[in-house]
């Protein structure tokens, strides 16, 4: 355990190497860059969100009007649902697909550090290459899944899957977690590893199987990693564009409309900037409200139970 | 690991070998297929889609590289890479520095400023950053993608590079400052050296990340030669949808070498990941 007690953060026993203003120098480009790309448009947006602005004549003040316009845009309530489904999705096909594949990748013997290195594999390429791969193997007339179903028999299983209301956000979800599980593979692996092997062994010793220690060992001790992997699907699932553009555009008849899909329409494709900069804040709004209560409802969590 | 301790595998073993492989098998088939396809010609991967090709024809992928200007997209992809993540890390291994070594009024205040960037997500800006960056002359040049690609990868950055200096003990630091050194000596000739290695994991976590970013690429830019790889993929598919082999060929110019990239430094890329402790 001598470990344990030499990893301990050392912020709070160790005076600072230096002090003093001057040191606000090191900051200083960061906050610049912070600043000037991340604040400034999110001060103007919070702005612009209260006009009727078309980005080239002088802002008009409009009050809540585009707020009221934007509850009343039945497609941008319905995104709201997509984006939440396809957030429960994630849940599923990433945190807890990504949770069981890093222990059953668990393992010292020759071969599985490969193993691992190919599941995590598609995390690296671009969600645009990835969109435009499955929209391939997703194709109703060629592509790889309808042809597996016809080899198989079973051809009038095969579906449109890309064009039709009913499968669309689904299939947007698993392609989503074929690139993404592997990232929280990596996660989860790299927690299991910390978990000594003796705790195991003492629970095999036991009678425990691996479902038992499954729920009783590993799922406790990770319940940290748990936490921040589901935060990060959370506002990861929001800002979710790249696939949902690549893959649908939102279509179709607007079965997998998200906010973001929605947002750069209203803004680019209708040329009514203030509408759409007002569903950003919305968005914004959104995600760090559920991001806060998350945190806190995990912070009682983890506060009870230790 | 140590091969010296090679038992005989168990049978429970060997299932959870063959079940992991056949789930790895599954995950990696669309890759292979994508690659197995480029070679073939479009009547072909319509008629046998499993096998392998009859004939290699090595010329769909010239015919890519030129129809779809894929020199030129690479070319940018990698300037506009390259600076933003030297900016990134630069920017962000000072502010790391800064908020976990050094006391300057105002300090908390701007870590939590700074975390704010964790919770916001990209699409929340883009359409004030777009008339933003017009107004300031940027629009359609590469630095619509490089300061705002740099400045959203800063938190993170910043948040897992405080959390890597927060467990070194700053001994070497206190023997330099007590040897004389100044705090921007302390800061280049020990701390950077020391914290090496996960400035190289950041570098490469962001590499993947503004490499692959598709939405600024795709509103900032608008000149057909000054694009990213993700947008003329996107383009490109746009046009060349129903020619399945010269799109499959786009794909894996684009993609393969990624892969391979991230082959080689897999080892970094993951224990990387497992260092920046999550938890």
């Amino acid at each position: 355990m001598a470990d344990i007690a030499a990893a301990r953060p050392i912020e709070d026993r160790t005076a600072p190497v230096a002090r003093g203003a001057v040191n606000l120098l090191f900051i200083a480009p960061a906050m610049l860059l912070f600043g000037g790309f991340v604040l400034l448009p999110v001060a103007s947006a919070l702005y612009y969100a209260f006009t009727h602005w078309d980005g080239f004549t002088p802002p008009r003040w409009a009050g809540l009007a585009n707020f009221q316009r934007a509850l009343a845009d039945s497609v941008h309530l319905m995104s709201y649902v997509h984006v939440v489904l396809y957030i429960l999705g994630t849940l599923v096909f990433e945190v807890a697909f990504g949770l069981l594949v890093a222990v059953l990748l668990n393992s010292d013997r020759r071969g599985f550090a490969l193993l691992r290195g190919l599941f995590f594999s598609p995390v690296v390429l671009s969600m645009t290459a990835a969109g435009v791969l499955w929209a391939f193997v997703l194709d109703y007339r060629s592509g790889l899944l309808n042809s597996v179903l016809r080899a198989l028999g079973a051809g009038d299983l095969a579906q449109p899957w890309l064009s039709q209301p009913g499968t669309a956000l689904v299939a947007i979800i698993i392609v989503s977690g074929w690139k993404y599980s592997g990232f929280y593979m990596v996660i989860f692996f790299a927690a299991l590893r910390r978990i000594p092997r003796n705790i195991f062994e003492a629970a095999t010793l036991d009678g425990a199987g691996p479902v038992r220690g499954f729920f009783s060992i590993t799922l406790p001790l990770l319940r940290q990693n748990v936490l921040v992997a589901v935060l990060l699907a959370i506002t990861g699932g929001f800002a979710g564009f790249d696939l949902f553009f690549t893959m649908t555009n939102g279509g179709p008849f607007s079965a997998t409309e998200v906010p973001a899909t929605w947002i750069m329409k209203q803004a680019f494709d209708q040329n009514q900037l203030s509408y759409g900069i007002a569903l950003t804040v919305v968005l914004a709004v959104v995600v760090m409200l559920i991001s806060l209560i998350y945190l806190r409802l995990s912070e009682r969590l983890s506060v009870t139970r230790y | 690991m140590s091969p010296a301790i090679e038992r005989r595998r168990s049978p429970a073993e060997w299932a959870q070998f063959g079940i992991g492989a056949l789930l790895v098998a599954v995950v990696s088939y669309p890759a292979i297929w994508m690659v197995l396809s480029a070679f073939k010609s479009n009547r072909e991967i319509f008629r046998t889609p499993f096998a392998l090709p009859a004939v290699w024809r090595w010329e769909n992928f010239a015919e890519a590289w030129q129809v779809g200007g894929l020199g030129g997209l690479y070319l940018n992809s990698l300037f506009v890479t390259t600076v933003a993540v030297t900016l990134c890390v630069g920017c962000a291994t000072a502010a790391a520095f800064a908020f976990s070594r050094l006391e300057f009024p105002g300090r908390r205040v701007a870590y939590r400023v700074l975390l704010l960037g964790l919770l916001l997500p990209p699409p929340t800006v883009a359409i004030p950053l777009f008339t933003q960056l017009r107004d300031m002359g940027l629009l359609n040049t590469p630095w619509a993608l490089i300061l705002p690609g740099a400045a959203w990868s800063l938190s993170l950055t910043v948040f897992l590079m405080r959390a890597y200096f927060n467990g070194v003990r700053p001994d070497m630091e206190e023997a330099a400052r007590i040897d004389g050194a100044n705090t921007w000596q302390i800061f280049w000739r020990v701390a950077v050296p020391m914290v090496w290695p996960a400035m190289l994991t950041m570098i490469i976590l962001n590499t993947i990340n503004i490499w692959n970013e598709l939405l600024f690429a795709l509103l900032f830019i608008v000149d057909e030669d000054k694009r990213t790889l993700p947008v003329g993929l996107v383009r490109f598919y746009g046009y060349h949808s129903t020619d399945y082999a010269l799109v499959f060929a786009a794909l894996t110019i684009t993609t393969v070498p990624i892969l391979l990239l991230y082959f080689i430094l897999q080892r970094h890329v993951i224990a990387g990941l497992t260092a920046t402790a999550m938890d």
